[in-house]
């Protein structure tokens, strides 16, 4: 299989990175507020780390994960442990963690081999259970339920005190995380997950060794998933096991979805949409609304977030990358354009 | 083409969040901006609709009276669903773009936990936050400077209902079932400490949240031979336990935290429910105290409708007495430090409700003693005086 | 002997709760079973059925004053008509339009759909906790010092009821046997003649009528009624794999062996292992797991033959 986007114009992404690194300039210009909106980005930035991951998990190789928040726990907690209490600099932890969170992605792979589809959802699930679990039974470690508080990133004797700080390491990551997630989408393994996806037999018929490509594909998702939870302990400065629910590891599903599946950009776009429409969009909404009618109840705002979701899914199932080549193709052909869908 | 949609939609939502700086954050001319986040559509919902309803009856009568130094409250409630990263942006929404003045009654042992680094960046004082935590008067932690507990904590309120059992009964066995997470952990605190200071072995059931079914708990209890068993749930869980209880042929007394305080209680138990002693660390809504009075006598003025009446409401009315209290020592110009300062000046403070508050700059636990309320012939009676 | 009748005791107690996990399971199986969709809306459905009962109760006993065993029975018819018309209504509304989707489409729909549910039923009920009535009041059966309550009773007995009667649907019925093809092969079925759509659509109305019933049922045991009730669908959710989801035994025996291994490991277990109180509420995961490695398709699943 050929890359499908092979011959796409890649000058711009130079550009969207400048404008990535530019934004907080923007925004600090524009408004007094901007380090709400500088938080809610981070929060995109991280969760874009883990998503790219599951992507290549759920995406490419068709190996649903609903316990991506205990890999991101894991992750977490294994950077404010490592950090914190053994002594190891930050940005050896940015290693060692991810490596650790990969051999436990290894070890959730070992069931994946017999089990498959909407039970291995559930298999996972159950895993990100166990693993909150036993995060509160560690407590001589993990202080237990009441969470633990963790030190700011320090990079070379450069402590990351502020959201404006963490946004631009945070962005950095964001980007390499991407740039390699695309690479390993494009590379040998990514046409040997796609294969396992589209049918299991007929890629083990080619000669790819399907034991051998799902734990590495839960290996790799599990490295994406602790780097971005080492970020997220650190600029956190907050953890507890209440952060790292089985709703958000259903976000991070629908994240890939709305995005698109099997695509990283479509990954990007989805974590984008759903984390500022949750955090920015809706809230704003809810008070726009309330300045309007005097609602009361607090419903509102879960109500605007499930009604924007289910439309969204009703008119455009095919998620946001799917639009996006839609209008692409829709301008190319432009006073040509077929009545029928093209997608 | 797309790019510029977005920007034009970015630009315009920055646009929105602009509004004129006042020198004190949240503080203008005749109003006072306060911040609050509250459960409003996750588990603990019906608090976020009650808590923050008390409060405002409160500021009303203020606000009907000239309000503080000639100007009005004004509260704006945010959702956290008590997920601590939903807390965190919702705090971060208040104090960056709302600009409020300060943040008041954020419910929650791990929400108040992980908005402590905002707090002390911002220097954003939270006053009476909503959980009886014990942690959240600990001087040590983050930010502890800014924070204003106005309960006794959960550690306190078991260690006092062991003690209280023993002073009763000296061969009391005593049971324990509590909620596995944050809240249990600060149950099972006061509980040892209580065991190292009394000798008493407790037996200890634990419980997730959420859970429907208590019968392998209860008859856990049976068989250790518990007496005396300490309930430290909210208001499903002593309902059911007792039920539960009452049904095997158990017949234990039951005890429970501040929480299990509700009059809904010995409403769904019924007959399960006789006897049933709670701790609580304010006066009742249905008392002679001060603060009671006025709360009865503005609920029938402003109409409150009769579900909302309760400890909760009235909880939140309360909280709001100390808020207003320390506005005003704030002085006619208040800055976030004058706050902090006023907070720290009241001394045996005695608001009608809670027993006498005083902080000081090494102490912002307020109250650490509890009254305990029995349940007789279905109604909630208060047994004791203040005792700690 | 004491652990024994401990054990007896907890058992029982356990296949009540089981029986709940079990009626859910059913709710979960029967839309998995024709059209391959998780319901995650399932909970909610049950706690609609529950919401509206409630209401029904209340509505006729202002007339009439006491909640007596008959208002309760018109309420229950009440809410069994209401459950046909939502259900009709979900599947015009989630699976008609997203028909020609992929399966995640109507997956991602019924989340969306769960929040949605939540939040409006919240907003026209109001935040406040409801006492839901109980038909059987606190009446207890004792038989040799063990006890089970009427509601836990009444629980078990509807399961039983509700399993015949879909056994005896699926297996006698001409609509049955149209649903069942539909569910082995929707194209061959809609070739031989099969209203695949209206299939789809009696499919969701089952649905909704079993998450109400159980919805009723569960309400009383519960002691308060609110809008997080819709999160014990997720709970119900090993139970329905364990036992393999779409087999209809499966979600029953799955739902009861789940309910029993919970309260006996809160119980008995935890009496005499402290350690196992730290993983009560893992402990049917790992069970799940464990079943799931030896028999990938749950207990009672079909295994199907892969071709490429």
């Amino acid at each position: 299989m050929k890359g499908r986007y092979e011959d796409e114009n890649l000058t711009w992404i130079p550009l969207l990175i400048v404008g990535i690194f530019l934004l907080p300039f923007m925004l600090k210009g524009i408004t007094y507020s901007y380090k709400y909106y500088l938080f809610v980005l981070n929060m995109v930035g991280i969760y874009i780390i883990l998503t790219v991951g599951l992507d290549l998990l759920s995406g490419y190789t068709g190996l649903i994960s609903l316990g991506h928040s205990a890999f991101l726990a894991i992750g977490a907690y294994t950077s404010a442990i490592l950090v914190d209490q053994v002594g190891i600099p930050f940005i050896l932890s940015l290693v060692i963690s991810p490596l650790i969170v990969g051999i436990f992605g290894f070890l959730i792979g070992f069931p994946a081999l017999r089990i498959t589809g909407m039970y291995l959802g559930l298999t996972t699930m159950g895993f990100g259970f166990i693993v909150k679990r036993l995060i509160i039974a560690l407590r001589v470690w993990t202080k237990g339920a009441g969470g633990l508080e963790v030190s700011p990133p320090v990079i070379f004797g450069f402590t990351f005190n502020s959201d404006w700080d963490n946004y631009f390491l945070i962005f950095t990551c964001a980007i390499i995380a991407v740039v390699v997630g695309r690479r390993i989408g494009k590379s040998k393994i990514g046409r040997a997950l796609m294969a396992i996806r589209d049918s299991e037999q007929a890629a083990e018929a080619t000669g790819v060794h399907l034991a051998k490509y799902k734990m590495l594909a839960f290996f790799i998702s599990g490295l994406f998933a602790g780097f971005a939870g080492a970020l997220f302990a650190h600029t956190n400065h907050f953890i507890s096991t209440d952060h790292f629910d089985i709703i958000l590891s259903i976000y991070f599903i629908i994240m890939i979805l709305v995005g698109g599946v099997s695509s990283i950009y479509g990954a990007v776009l989805g974590t984008l949409f759903i984390v500022l429409l949750d955090y920015l969009f809706v809230p704003e909404l809810k008070d726009l609304i309330h300045g309007v009618f005097n609602i009361e109840g607090g419903d509102i705002q879960s109500l605007l977030f499930g009604l924007i979701m289910f439309l969204f899914i009703i008119f455009q199932p095919t998620g946001l990358y799917g639009m996006w080549i839609k209008m692409k193709i829709y301008w190319k052909l432009f006073p040509f354009n077929p009545k029928k869908r093209l997608i | 083409m797309k790019k510029a949609t977005g920007l034009f939609i970015l630009t315009g939502l920055l646009v929105m969040g602009c509004g004129n700086r006042a020198s004190a954050p949240g503080v203008s001319e005749d109003k006072i901006l306060i911040g609050n986040v509250q459960d409003l559509s996750g588990p603990m919902k019906e608090l976020g609709a009650v808590l923050p309803a008390g409060s405002n009856l409160y500021f009303r009568y203020v606000n009907e009276n000239g309000g503080v130094h000639g100007r009005q409250i004004e509260m704006k409630v945010e959702d956290h669903q008590y997920n601590p990263q939903k807390a965190v942006a919702a705090a971060k929404k208040l104090i960056e773009k709302d600009q409020v003045f300060c943040l008041y009654q954020v419910i929650g042992t791990s929400p108040c936990e992980a908005i402590r680094p905002i707090l002390a960046e911002s220097g954003t004082p939270l006053v009476a936050p909503a959980t009886q935590s014990g942690s959240m008067s600990d001087m040590s932690r983050e930010a502890a400077g800014l924070i204003f507990h106005t309960d006794t904590g959960y550690d306190k309120q078991t260690r006092i209902l062991v003690d209280n059992i023993l002073a009763d009964d000296v061969n009391a066995k005593i049971g324990l079932i509590y909620q596995d997470d944050d809240y249990g952990e600060n149950v099972l605190k006061g509980a040892a400490v209580a065991e190292s200071s009394t000798g008493a072995a407790i037996q200890k059931e634990a419980y997730q949240r959420g859970a429907t079914d208590f019968a392998g708990q209860v008859a856990n209890l049976m068989k250790g031979g518990a007496t005396h068993v300490i309930i430290a749930g909210v208001v499903k869980e002593p309902i059911i336990v007792m039920k539960t209880a009452a049904a095997m042929g158990y017949a234990p007394k039951f005890y429970g935290t501040s929480p299990t305080m509700d009059h809904r209680v010995s409403l769904a138990a019924g007959p399960a429910g006789e006897g049933f002693t709670s701790a609580n660390f304010a006066s009742l809504w249905n008392s002679d105290a001060e603060a009671a009075v006025l709360y009865r006598e503005l609920c029938t003025k402003y109409e409150v409708p009769e579900a909302y009446m309760g400890m909760y409401h009235f909880y939140g009315f309360i909280t709001a007495q100390v808020l207003v209290e320390g506005l005003e020592r704030a002085g006619q110009y208040p800055t976030r430090e004058r706050l902090v300062n006023g907070l720290e000046t009241l001394n045996n403070w005695d608001g009608g409700a809670f027993p006498p508050i005083t902080y000081s700059q090494t102490d912002h636990a307020g109250t650490e003693s509890v009254i305990l309320v029995e349940v007789k012939d279905g109604v909630q009676t208060v047994i004791t005086d203040w005792i700690d | 002997m004491e652990t024994f009748i401990g054990l007896i005791q907890e058992s029982i107690s356990g296949i009540a709760l089981g029986s709940i996990y079990a009626l859910i399971a059913l709710g979960f199986t029967l839309i998995y079973k024709a059209t391959e969709v998780v319901n995650f809306a399932q909970g909610e459905l049950m706690m609609v059925g529950a919401y509206v009962n409630f209401y029904f109760v209340t509505t006729f006993m202002t007339q009439n004053g006491e909640p007596t065993v008959g208002i309760f029975l018109i309420a229950f018819a009440g809410s069994i008509i209401f459950a046909f018309v939502f259900g009709w209504v979900l599947d015009w509304v989630i699976n008609r339009p997203l028909k020609d989707e992929p399966i995640f489409s109507v997956i991602m729909a019924t989340i969306s759909l769960s929040i949605i549910l939540r939040a409006l039923v919240a907003m026209i009920a109001g935040p406040m906790s409801l006492i839901p009535y109980s038909p059987f009041g606190n009446k207890i059966l004792s038989i040799n010092g063990i006890i089970i309550s009427m509601l836990d009773l009444s629980i078990i007995i509807s399961a039983i009821i509700l399993v015949i009667l879909f056994y005896y649907f699926f297996n006698k019925t001409k609509w049955g046997v149209a649903m069942q093809a539909t569910s082995e092969d929707p194209v061959a079925a809609q070739l031989m003649g099969i209203p695949v759509k209206r299939v789809y659509g009696l499919v969701w109305i089952f649905s909704a009528l079993v998450a109400t019933i159980s919805g009723i049922l569960l309400a009383p045991r519960m002691s308060l009624l609110d809008t997080s009730m819709g999160f014990l669908g997720l709970k119900a959710f090993p139970a329905a794999v364990l036992g393999g989801f779409g087999s209809i035994t499966g979600a029953i025996v799955g739902g009861i062996i789940m309910g029993v291994i919970e309260t006996i490991s809160m119980g008995t277990l935890s009496y005499h292992f402290g350690w196992i109180k730290e993983m009560n509420d893992i402990i049917v995961w790992i069970v799940l797991i464990a079943v799931l490695m030896v028999k990938p398709d749950g207990l009672f699943g079909e295994e199907k033959v892969k071709k490429v």
